[in-house]
């Protein structure tokens, strides 16, 4: 009896259910694809560079995700991400200015600043949706032109160089413990500490409860407002440790600082299974689909195609998220007449 | 008297207060280089391009879709149009400009299609998608490379020909758009479906509104006004690269909205949206004179986006909130 209803369960019920094994399925092919082009591809080094490139993007998808699971969505990240940077740019220089070279402010506390910064413009975004009642689209269309504004009035319309750096927030990026990259440490660190806040802590679980239905969750006692708050936060603060991240990995900081940057996030977010309707999604998950984005963005310069990869890359990844989306949306539909099929029988 | 004053507490009126004081205000600091006649002249920057664009997203805002792949199906359809033009040396100018419509029309098609055959999607990811699909192909098409050299009549009359030496013909071309648009969208029934779909889509399917099909066709009208944005786009730059009309659909989301649309359909008004783009003229050109500084600029087009937005609904919930008091104290007395 048991073996037959394992034997039952057909294969497209197994991705659906576990959408993190269809997602290592499209990157091992993916990965396949590249190695067949160019051998070089497949290499350790080459596996945890591209998990070393896709941390910040981790990073960010992570906090989209506490932002969608509560039905709200924040495009202002690009902004957040530019105004800490530039802010903790602009202490450094001050300082480094002020005092001499080796007196440069401790990397905890410029990192602190950056976070503390990304976390007020996640508290903006959050009140003006959670208390103002405002669509989050519109909003966080209208706070990314106020902080990217922001970021240019404080820079004053000067970028901050490398030289305006301290050797240890230049280095923060850089340096490995045995092996392994900061970048992949602090993404782990964050991914873990999200998915026991996601799991374990009743906030956490309060963010799904109100994505899945705001008006039970209100019956239900939750402070859906509350709620929708904490996630903005979140988001800010690590949009501002990514704004950071970037920001030491690519030794420079303009005021616009990786426009666009929020259309890949939010992308990842897709990818991974998270919906943006609210409730739906899974660190795990996000995980996955920045890594795909992550393989893409390295595995396509190496496939040696005709004329400049680079060239292909916009396509690809937008074709990618469409036949991400659509193919999961087809299984639901397949899984769900197969289901509705077997009560009948 | 209760005519008169549902009259005046429309929407646009704040707009109206909005147009007068900041102009009074930039026409008092900046003096003889902010004047009507000059402010005309800017219209060919800040009204015209984002003006068809914001035309085709409000009427998407209106079926409480949303759309952020305008701005590269308008790089996706002057690509074409400049490839196929070759500066001369191609198809001949006007079948160049069909083409483009014609891209601009696929486009809008497919993310009608695509929103209308996978409803369990938000149309927010599929125009997201879209977006770099579009632009992903313009990139290949022209690399890196800009194209240009498009005829004379092209990109010096009607990108800078004016009529009488004061009205930019640019600026004719769109104005004559908003009759049309205001007798689509609030005097047929077409308009009236439009605006059913967006407030309940279920209750308007159930009254006998294809809704599907309306969707579509708003899709494929959107992709079309986009590609129309982009060839006045390029009449004033001259040329194109795969990076133009970046950014232009959070533009068109920012004239709609401002304009009285609301992302969750339903909501949308012809003369909003035309208030709302003189209103953004007279800002965005006041400030580049004072300021000359882009980011400026933006700084209070998102202040104003979000004050414009919130103070009615902060207004609502503290009436709400007596309304709520009063009803309290009644029934106290009683």
């Amino acid at each position: 009896m048991k073996e037959s209803e394992k034997k039952s369960i057909p294969l497209y019920t197994l991705l659906i259910k576990y959408r993190e094994i269809s997602l290592i399925l499209i990157i091992l092919i993916l990965v396949a694809i590249v190695t067949l082009r160019n051998p070089l591809f497949l290499s350790v080094d080459k596996m945890l560079f591209i998990i070393e490139d896709t941390a910040t993007l981790a990073i960010l998808a992570v906090g989209m995700l506490c932002v969608l699971l509560v039905g709200s969505i924040d495009i202002s990240i690009p902004g957040i991400m530019a105004l800490s940077a530039m802010i903790t740019g602009i202490m450094m220089r001050n300082h480094l200015v002020a005092g001499d070279v080796k007196t440069s402010l401790p990397l905890a506390y410029l990192i602190l600043i950056g976070m503390s910064v990304g976390a007020l413009c996640g508290l903006i975004n959050g009140l003006i949706i959670a208390y103002g009642n405002v669509l989050p689209i519109v909003t966080t269309l209208g706070t990314s032109y106020i902080f990217y504004g922001i970021t240019h009035i404080v820079s004053k319309g000067q970028a901050v160089y490398r030289k305006d750096m301290s050797e240890a927030f230049i280095r923060f990026t850089r340096d490995a413990l045995s092996g392994v990259n900061y970048k992949t440490l602090i993404m782990i660190a964050v991914l873990a500490a999200v998915t026991i806040f996601l799991t374990y802590f009743r906030a956490g679980r309060h963010l799904y409860a109100v994505g899945s239905n705001i008006e039970a969750a209100e019956i239900r006692g939750i402070k859906t407002k509350r709620s929708k708050l904490l996630a903005h936060v979140i988001m800010g603060v690590l949009a501002g440790l990514g704004g950071l991240m970037f920001a030491s990995h690519d030794t420079k900081v303009t005021q616009d600082l990786k426009t666009g940057y929020e259309m890949y996030v939010i992308a990842a977010c897709v990818i991974g299974g998270a919906s943006v309707t609210g409730g739906v999604g899974k660190v795990s998950g996000v995980l996955l689909g920045a890594l795909t984005i992550g393989v893409i963005n390295n595995g396509l310069p190496m496939m040696r195609l005709v004329g400049n990869a680079e060239f292909w890359k916009k396509l690809i990844q937008g074709l990618l998220i469409l036949v991400a989306v659509v193919s999961n949306v087809l299984l639901q539909r397949e899984m769900r007449k197969q289901d509705l099929q077997r009560r009948n029988i | 008297m209760e005519k008169i004053k549902k009259f005046f507490l429309h929407w646009e009126w704040i707009l109206v207060v909005l147009i007068v004081a900041t102009f009074a205000f930039f026409s008092n600091k900046l003096g003889d280089s902010y004047t009507f006649v000059k402010l005309l002249d800017q219209t060919r920057v800040y009204i015209v391009d984002v003006g068809f664009m914001a035309l085709g997203i409000m009427l998407i805002l209106i079926l409480g879709d949303i759309d952020i792949s305008i701005g590269s199906t308008a790089a996706l359809s002057v690509t074409v149009m400049a490839v196929a033009y070759k500066s001369g040396e191609g198809l001949p100018f006007s079948v160049s400009i069909l083409l483009a419509l014609l891209v601009g029309i696929v486009c809008g098609l497919f993310n009608g299609v695509l929103v209308t055959r996978f409803k369990e999607l938000f149309p927010m990811i599929i125009t997201l998608s879209t977006q770099t699909i579009y632009r992903g192909i313009a990139y290949i098409i022209l690399k890196d490379q800009s194209a240009g050299g498009f005829p004379t009549w092209f990109s010096k009359r009607l990108g800078y020909g004016k009529v009488f030496d004061v009205i930019p013909i640019m600026l004719l071309c769109i104005l004559l758009m908003f009759p049309i648009f205001y007798f689509i969208v609030h005097r047929t029934a077409f308009g009236r479906q439009l605006f059913a779909i967006g407030t309940n889509i279920n209750a308007a399917r159930y009254s006998g509104v294809r809704t599907d099909r309306l969707k579509v066709l708003i899709f494929a009208g959107s992709g079309l006004l986009a590609a129309i944005g982009g060839i006045f786009l390029t009449s004033r730059t001259g040329s194109v690269k795969y990076t133009i009309a970046t950014g232009y659909e959070m533009q068109a989301i920012a004239v709609a909205v401002l304009g009285g649309a609301s992302t969750s359909g339903g909501k949308g008004s012809v003369i909003g949206l035309l208030l709302s783009l003189i209103l953004m003229t007279c800002l965005k050109n006041g400030l580049m004179i004072a300021y000359n500084d882009s980011f400026i600029l933006n700084l209070s087009i998102g202040v104003l986006l979000i004050a414009v937005v919130l103070i009615p609904n902060i207004t609502n919930a503290i009436r709400a909130r007596e309304e709520l008091k009063r009803r309290r104290q009644a029934s106290a007395v009683q």
